[in-house]
């Protein structure tokens, strides 16, 4: 062994830092060197820079810790600002939302006395009323079912907590598609309502429905006729759920509703039609 | 006692004065004190085993602290950022622990 050949000094001693670390020789080897050369007190720095520099380290210590405290406020402050701007934007939206809705109420009482003049007027307005039906541009009321689901427990800490409880967007997607299929005629999750061109797509760990991000449980509505319900509990949809209630301890709950109500679609755009600009 | 009464003038003055810390200087600050932490156990440790010299004692504190605030300065700038400060954290602290036990092992005879 070459160590043991030369003990004295070994070719990696300028690197063993955690050797060093762990023996016994902790302190600076400076003590050591310094007691050995045993010089006469040489009093250069002597008490008066050892007094300094405790000084100097009680200040940084005294400052640090201010600092801290002086900016734990500082930061509590500005969480709240925060908060209160979320709320206050929420309040803002939920008022543009409110005056949209007037505003398009007001528009839809307009045109219906506009076409009522005329029978092609009438007709048009049925083709309307029946076309805006589909396109969830109006609201709608009437008996139907809402399905519930939310994420089952995380299963269990010795798998490492996987994440096979959760809901994921293709398992609304399923839900959707199964109620669509099952005939229902409007359907609107966690109370927003969906069109036949509304994305359920997910953004990290959200749930995003026309962009939007939903929060756990999904409450999916859906209206429909009496069948609605036994038409999905005999779906494919169903017992997608049943499954993974059971495997996985994921909530599905399904509800008959006697009233029903879902919104108007938010996000109405016009994809072909386009506004004239002149006549 | 007299390095006693330096650490506690020290500690009174920055309640007093209040210093604010510049932006630039903030983020070398707790490394500093993890290293000015490091001398001081090292010195107390010396102390206790008679082997204390003034001089190494000075150097050593301020070459500590300059060397931590420089490697926190070079990993800013290297881009790396916390981690060589979790390096030098790591190291002196595993330094101040040793030392620390000496001087427990020395006060105590356990």
């Amino acid at each position: 062994m070459p160590e043991e050949e030369q003990p004295k000094r070994r070719p990696d001693a300028s690197m063993s830092l955690l050797a060093d670390l762990f023996a016994e020789d902790a302190l600076d080897p400076g003590y050591a060197r310094a007691a050995t050369t045993n010089r006469p007190t040489r009093r250069g720095v002597g008490a008066v820079g050892v007094f300094a520099m405790l000084a100097l380290a009680g200040l940084l210590v005294a400052v640090a810790g201010l600092q801290v405290r002086r900016h734990e406020p500082a930061a509590v402050k500005e969480r709240q600002r925060l908060i209160a701007e979320i709320h206050d934007r929420t309040a803002q939206t939920d008022e543009l939302q409110r005056r949209m809705e007037a505003v398009r109420a007001q528009t839809e009482r307009a045109r219906t006395a506009a076409l009522a003049r005329s029978a092609a007027g009438q007709r048009a307005r049925q083709d309307l009323a029946r076309v805006a039906d589909a396109a969830a541009a109006t609201e709608r009321t009437g008996r139907g079912i809402t399905v519930t689901v939310d994420d089952g427990r995380p299963a269990g800490d010795d798998m490492g907590g996987t994440d096979l409880g959760r809901v994921y967007d293709q398992d609304l997607q399923i839900l959707v598609n199964g109620l669509w299929e099952a005939g229902a005629v409007a359907i609107g999750v966690n109370g927003q309502r969906l069109t036949s061109t509304t994305a359920i797509r997910a953004a990290g760990d959200a749930i995003l429905v026309d962009y939007r991000p939903l929060t756990p449980p999904y409450k999916v509505t859906a209206l429909g006729g009496d069948g609605l319900r036994d038409a999905f509990a005999a779906s494919a949809a169903e017992q997608h759920f049943r499954t993974l209630r059971d495997q996985f301890g994921m909530r599905f709950d399904v509800h008959k509703e006697h009233a029903a109500r879902l919104p108007a679609a938010v996000a109405l755009r016009l994809h072909y039609a386009q506004e004239a600009t002149h006549r | 006692m007299i390095p006693l009464i330096g650490l506690v003038i020290g500690v009174g003055l920055g309640f007093v004065l209040h210093p604010t810390v510049p932006l630039w200087l903030q983020p070398y600050l707790p490394i500093a004190i993890v290293a000015a932490l490091d001398a001081m156990f090292g010195g107390l440790r010396a102390k206790l085993e008679g082997i204390f010299d003034d001089r190494v004692f000075v150097v050593s504190f301020v070459s500590n602290t300059i060397v931590a605030a420089l490697i926190v300065f070079l990993g800013d700038q290297l881009g790396v950022g916390s981690q060589l400060s979790t390096g030098v954290v790591v190291v002196l602290g595993i330094r101040i622990f040793s030392n620390v036990a000496a001087i427990r092992r020395r006060l105590f005879r356990a």
